[in-house]
């Protein structure tokens, strides 16, 4: 069986993937539910905020500097995005703006490549240091990633529960036909959702650069993940995300220390299987069913 | 005459496609061909059942392997390796369809995904000890040469790719006149109105699925011997979106849409990745400017124009034929 050092460990490495997850999967999620399109080009402002934050915590040393600055590159990557073509694609088809937005996934990893080219750049780890919880060595910057990921969990529930720019959102994603109704400008709503997603996004890709490698295509590699943890948590629904992004996080740090291929067969599985029982994901709701 | 006018269009794109391999080098025309076959299952998934699959990749690669398995194994005939890739093919996809095409279009491209993911850690991680993981099995050199066509040779091979892409397209169009081809139309259109006129949607779906799966796993099969090689590369998530990119640049559901799609995303690819070194840039943004232009893609746009034209040039000799005889 499995040691207690190394379960534990096993945890805490999935729960900060999870993190990871979370907060890029908010923003497809955001996005899918109020707009009904499916962003594949969150991945590219993952990318970018992973790539401003190694610039600038290679020229000033911070990386906290760093990551906030990934997040407001991505959120405004994500304005501009926004602004220059979604908002033209809008009423069209989902299948075609998901093929936009792949367009526009591609083309932002050519303009990565202009930019930064195709070595894979380290980002240093700001804290090392490692505390001992339960006799287990752990890295406090997983830690702190976790940490992040709660507080922006937080942040959004407020966002959506007690403002009314995010209840006018909430109202949106049951049906937006009626929050137009009201008379609320409906692609001011769709502005600001993009932005916080093309922020989250950034976020997330700043605070996994120390612990992977940059390099242009990393949005291809976590593509699956990130979307089959939508799929799972229902699309549209944020608690469904918040729940499917630790499940997929812990079945693939657990599963790789079972059997190490399992860690990337296994969360396809559970997703297969979770589809087949129940097509709309385990949180999303009927209504959302086109 | 009537015979004629239903394949005119037929031997005129592949006319135009022998055209191709004049002025192109040959494992780029290889390359289209083969990537047409795969594009036209796509399309027909796309745009005549309404399928959106990202995971046409998993077929691809379930073909590719079903040849590779026999050539790098058992035996070196590479006909025998195409047709056991189509087998393998049929039984993938009658073993996952009844999962699948049950499931709306958004979760039937995303499970299409999981699966493509799954085949690929399945050749890279599991079964490494059959396929030798990331190394891939080499057969190029094992490849028998056969009498007639010679498939070990990539000026016959064309024209055999050819042949099959020809009789993959002919079959298509026959599909679309037949009654299933307008079942399929209406499964995607209203599937209530079909289901009042007394049709299965499930089984019309499901067959649908087989045949556009079996397509796919065709043109995997076309590549494993073409290429003489297999590795899980060929049904990595990177290039899960390429073919309903290429149906999408082609035009959705119309019938050359995809030999322009893959000749176009091809050769961009291979053109621009020659003199840029930076194709993804190019072929984003141009994707996104396609999208935003008009969602019927190339040929969508330029059919009806065609025809246009066509008929206004018909129109007076037609008018002067009948005067003629009057006179």
């Amino acid at each position: 069986m499995i040691d207690t050092q190394l379960l534990i460990s096993g945890v805490l490495f999935g729960l900060s993937l999870g993190s990871i997850f979370f907060l890029m999967a908010i923003g497809l999620s955001l996005c899918f539910g109020l707009m009904r399109i499916i962003s594949l080009d969150q991945l590219l402002y993952y990318s970018i905020g992973a790539y401003i934050t190694y610039t600038i915590s290679l020229t000033t040393g911070n990386l906290w500097l760093g990551a906030i600055g990934g997040m407001a590159a991505g959120a405004a990557a994500g304005l501009i995005a926004e602004r220059l073509i979604y908002l033209r694609i809008y009423e069209r088809d989902i299948t075609f703006t998901m093929i936009t937005s792949f367009g526009i996934l591609i083309g932002g990893v050519g303009i990565i490549k202009y930019f930064w080219g195709l070595v894979p750049r380290p980002v240093e780890v700001p804290i090392t240091a490692q505390i001992n919880l339960l006799g287990t060595e752990i890295p406090v910057y997983r830690l702190i990633i976790i940490v992040v990921a709660a507080l922006v969990y937080v942040g959004i529930w407020m966002f959506l529960n007690r403002t009314i720019i995010g209840k006018a959102m909430r109202a949106g994603i049951e049906n937006v036909e009626h929050v137009e109704g009201l008379g609320i400008n409906v692609y001011r709503l769709f502005t600001i959702a993009f932005v916080i997603a093309g922020g989250l996004s950034g976020l997330a890709g700043g605070l996994y650069a120390p612990l992977i490698m940059v390099d242009p295509n990393m949005g291809l590699d976590v593509l699956a993940f990130v979307f089959m943890i939508v799929i799972i948590g229902g699309l549209g629904s944020i608690k469904g995300t918040l729940v499917s992004s630790f499940l997929i996080g812990q079945v693939i740090s657990l599963g790789a220390l079972i059997y190490a291929p399992l860690a990337q067969m296994a969360p396809f599985a559970i997703m297969l299987l979770i589809l087949l029982v129940k097509p709309t994901g385990l949180f999303g709701s009927p209504l959302l069913k086109r | 005459m009537k015979v004629l006018r239903w394949w005119w269009g037929l031997l005129l794109a592949f006319a135009a496609l022998a055209l191709v391999r004049i002025f192109l080098p040959l494992p780029f025309a290889n390359e289209i061909v083969i990537f047409s076959i795969y594009a036209m299952a796509c399309n027909f998934l796309l745009g005549r059942v309404g399928f959106i699959s990202f995971g046409q990749p998993a077929y691809l690669a379930v073909g590719a392997y079903g040849a590779g398995f026999y050539l790098f194994y058992f035996g070196a005939n590479p006909y025998v390796g195409i047709l056991l890739g189509i087998v393998a093919g049929i039984i993938v996809s009658l073993a996952v369809g009844p999962l699948f095409v049950r499931l709306r279009s958004d979760y039937f491209a995303l499970v299409n995904l999981a699966l493509s993911v799954i085949v690929f850690y399945l050749m890279q991680k599991v079964l490494a000890g059959i396929t030798h993981g990331d190394n891939g099995l080499w057969f190029l050199t094992s490849i028998a040469s056969t009498p007639v066509l010679d498939l070990s040779r990539p000026d016959h091979f064309f024209i055999f790719a050819f042949l099959v892409a020809f009789a993959i397209w002919a079959f298509y169009k026959y599909v679309d006149d037949s009654i299933f081809g307008a079942c399929c139309l209406a499964t995607k259109v209203n599937e209530d109105k079909l289901t009042f006129l007394g049709y299965s949607n499930y089984s019309i779906r499901l067959a649908a699925f087989v045949i556009a799966n079996t397509t796919a796993a065709l043109a995997g099969a076309m590549y494993a011997v073409y290429l003489g090689f297999v590795s899980p590369e060929i049904t990595s998530t990177a290039h899960a979106p390429e073919p309903v990119v290429v149906t999408i640049l082609g035009g959705v559901g119309t019938l050359y849409g995809p030999i322009v799609g893959s000749l176009v995303y091809i050769g961009m690819k291979d053109l621009i990745s020659r003199v840029v070194g930076n194709w993804e840039l190019i072929i984003g943004f141009g994707l996104v400017f396609i999208m935003l232009a008009g969602e019927k893609g190339i040929c969508g746009t330029l059919e009806p124009l065609f025809k246009k034209a066509l008929s206004r040039a018909a129109a007076p000799g037609a008018s002067a034929g009948v005067g003629g005889k009057t006179t």
